[in-house]
């Protein structure tokens, strides 16, 4: 007998009538927040429905070409942008969410942060002394652990190298991997099996403990009895056309909101403007923009080998920046490349013996907003990288291009506009440190969305509280980082789990 | 009467730029119309030109049919804007011409410098969003550039093959469009997870991305 029957789990082919389903708690949304919680729920003997978007993907269904791997696995192809600054963001739609296609990178909101979102938002319990028993518990359960120094390859080493040499701290990164084998696939799906995304790991849990796992089942709204969440609709949608067939309705005593940043806010909005009578449902939207710099040895890095991201520097986080090293498919890398025929092709010929590091930025001025579209469930994302939140960027290219140096590149390529395409040396690069930029100047990158349903201890200025119940509605949960009041300055996936985690802990309590 | 006339000639110039004159392409396409599959094939020649440091050009690499499978997989909305994005390089030479004679002429009736030269006008202009057009044109050809075996393989960057562990959640998920009851791998068919040995250099390639493959 296959095994296929031992688990809950229905996909697309799987549907011939409308589904019914009734749980202790629904939770919609299958990425890293979805997946701890409901894997904590159903452990806590709840009878809980896990509704995802997109199907799962086998390895066999991995695209290595990066411009359809993204076209397949993110919202809207890979090309959803924000307005207001053009930035390129991406959201995942596939079971177990952003963590199939992110590099799983693991790191704990430093206590500064937590400090000040507990000041500034009135939270009494997020305190990072609060949140390490919840991260200890994730950090457990998916084998997080510094990368190996075996499979860092030249790429990251390189980055220690100048880091050393400068003396700024850097580190491997810890992630979610087990068995790392260098593979440099991250972004495509691991072919290794090594990456412990949720589709292998919290949901494999949950479902081996009862859960029941809806997957291409699109949720259209939340259902509301009285003053209380009491299940969701939605249909049953094709995988990568949308199309809809049939109705799905799940009623639970709880609604636990796990869709994301950018897709929580919208069907919240699309339920009736529920729990918004803050105000703050859809507002506040950050990000952590990213900028990358590809930096040309003299001798060959092998580039395409090493972990994907496997190390960082955390030195400059009070200057409200993060260094990491980046690999990605070829595809999608290349696409910094300046220039167009001949000159380009010689810039790409050099990949081989390049490196690309990326900073993610901590930008608190710069807000923006998440708005239901008038058709669909696809976000209208409004977003300005704010003046003052401009030279972040720019000193974040400035660090990279002294990395690079001390490392011994001979050329970086900071990928901004208005200055030199290639840059020879440190005093070269000191333009990024002397000019004033526009945000337009940049190539930005939306990594990380947060904030759109915020946390705050005072209900008129955040929609939830600080264990993610909702300040206006009885059982309506939410469980993404658009829980977070602000950006967390590294990389979200650790904090948002472990966030899922005490909050799961809480409803099984009965909180 | 003279109005009249000009706007019955300025349309006919119109229709004649927008949909005459395109020859018909060797093959059929899903998505991409006559005009588009000629601008595709000017723009990836004139962005990835043959010869040079990795010999295959853009129409080596069959831009066109690369952005037509894009096309395919691309949100609906994704798509329209993709469309717009062809149609507007192709016909914007009317308000920002090609150096030399003719250079108002559809981008792609110019002659291989004036395709450069008008590339590299959207590329360097002062203006953001002349430049997004091209950032935008420019990375759906490079991505298919970069999809077209021979130039990974050229620059030592071609995935490598690997033996997928069978996991637990193999057992379960079926392809993508397949029933779970076609799932056949029961528990005697999981095999040990990765052991963290590291790939080496010179391991052999995807079966996909050999000599020959395609």
């Amino acid at each position: 007998m296959s095994a296929a029957a031992d688990v809950d789990l229905r996909v697309f082919a799987d549907y011939d009538r409308e589904v019914r389903e009734e749980a202790d708690v629904v939770v919609v949304g299958s990425g890293p927040c979805g997946a701890v919680a409901a894997k904590e729920l159903t452990d806590a003997g709840l009878r809980v429905v896990v509704i995802e978007e997109g199907p799962p993907f086998t390895p066999a269904d991995f695209d290595l070409d990066g411009g359809l791997s993204m076209a397949r696995t993110l919202r809207e192809g890979g090309l959803r942008t924000t307005l207001g600054t053009v930035m390129p963001t991406m959201q995942a739609i596939c079971l177990g969410g952003g963590s199939l296609v992110n590099s799983a990178i693991c790191v704990r909101a430093p206590e500064f942060v937590l400090d000040r979102w507990c000041t500034d938002f009135q939270l009494a319990q997020t305190r990072r002394a609060d949140l390490d028993p919840h991260y200890d518990a994730v950090g457990a359960f998916l084998g997080i652990s510094p990368t190996p120094e075996n499979v860092l390859g030249p790429r990251n080493l390189l980055f220690k190298k100048g880091c050393d040499a400068l003396g700024i701290s850097s580190e491997p990164i810890s992630r979610n991997v087990r068995g790392c084998r260098g593979s440099g696939e991250c972004f495509t799906g691991c072919r290794s099996r090594a990456k412990q995304s949720m589709d292998i790991s919290y949901l494999p849990a949950a479902l081996r403990g009862g859960a029941k796992v809806l997957s291409s089942v699109r949720v259209e709204r939340v259902l509301v009895e009285g003053r209380r969440a009491a299940g969701v609709v939605g249909r049953v949608v094709a995988p990568f056309t949308g199309r809809p067939s049939f109705d799905v309705r799940v009623r639970a005593r709880r609604v636990v909101l796990a869709a994301g940043c950018m897709a929580t806010p919208v069907l919240l909005q699309k339920s009736g403007d529920l729990a918004n009578a803050s105000g703050q449902v859809g507002a506040n939207l950050q990000f952590h923009p990213g900028v990358a710099m590809l930096g040309v040895f003299p001798d060959l890095v092998h580039p395409q080998f090493g972990a994907t991201q496997g190390y960082q520097s955390l030195h400059f986080l009070r200057e409200g920046f993060k260094l990491e090293t980046l690999w990605a498919p070829p595809a999608v890398l290349a696409v910094r490349m300046p220039g167009a025929g001949f000159a380009l092709k010689q810039r790409l010929a050099r990949v081989p013996r390049s490196a690309i590091w990326d900073a993610i930025a901590s930008c608190n001025r710069s807000l923006g907003s998440v708005r239901a579209r008038s058709r669909g469930l696809d976000p209208k994302l409004t977003w300005s990288l704010h003046p003052d939140d401009v030279p972040i960027l720019a000193r974040a290219l400035y660090t990279l291009a002294r990395i690079f140096f001390a490392a011994g590149a001979q050329v970086v390529i900071p990928g901004v506009h208005g200055i030199p395409e290639e840059l020879h040396s440190l005093a070269e690069a000191e333009v990024l440190r002397t000019r004033r930029f526009r945000a337009s100047e940049f190539l930005t990158g939306g990594n990380h969305a947060f904030c759109s349903t915020r946390m705050h201890g005072d209900p008129r200025r955040g929609v939830v509280d600080e264990f993610g119940r909702c300040h206006d509605l009885e059982g309506l949960y939410i469980a993404d980082t658009g829980i977070f009041p602000q950006c967390p300055s590294v990389n979200p996936m650790w904090t948002g789990m472990a966030l899922a985690h005490r909050m799961a802990g809480r409803i099984a309590a009965g909180g | 009467m003279w109005i009249w006339l000009l706007a019955a000639v300025a349309l006919g110039y119109a229709v004649s730029r927008v949909a005459l004159g395109y020859p018909r392409p060797a093959r059929r396409f899903h998505s991409l119309s006559r005009s588009e599959v000629s601008f595709l094939a000017a723009a990836a020649e004139a962005t990835f030109p043959p010869g040079g440091e990795i010999p295959p050009s853009g129409l080596d690499a069959d831009l066109p049919g690369y952005t037509d499978r894009l096309l395919v997989a691309a949100h609906p909305r994704m798509r329209l804007l993709m469309h717009l994005l062809f149609f507007l390089v192709e016909h914007a030479t009317l308000f920002f011409p090609a150096p030399g004679r003719g250079g108002w002429r559809r981008f792609s009736a110019l002659g291989a410098e004036q395709r450069a030269a008008v590339l590299e006008g959207w590329r360097t202009s002062r203006l953001f969003p002349r430049r997004l057009v091209f950032a935008s044109l420019r990375a759906i050809l490079t991505m298919g550039y970069f999809a077209f075996p021979p130039v990974l393989r050229q620059l030592g960057l071609a995935p490598y093959e690997i033996r997928t562990p069978v996991c637990e959640a193999d057992l379960w998920y079926p392809r993508i469009g397949a029933s779970r009851s076609s799932l056949r791998l029961s528990r005697a068919d999981l095999t040990p997870s990765s052991d963290g040995t590291p790939i080496p250099l010179d391991a052999p390639l995807h079966p996909a991305y050999r000599k020959g493959a395609r």
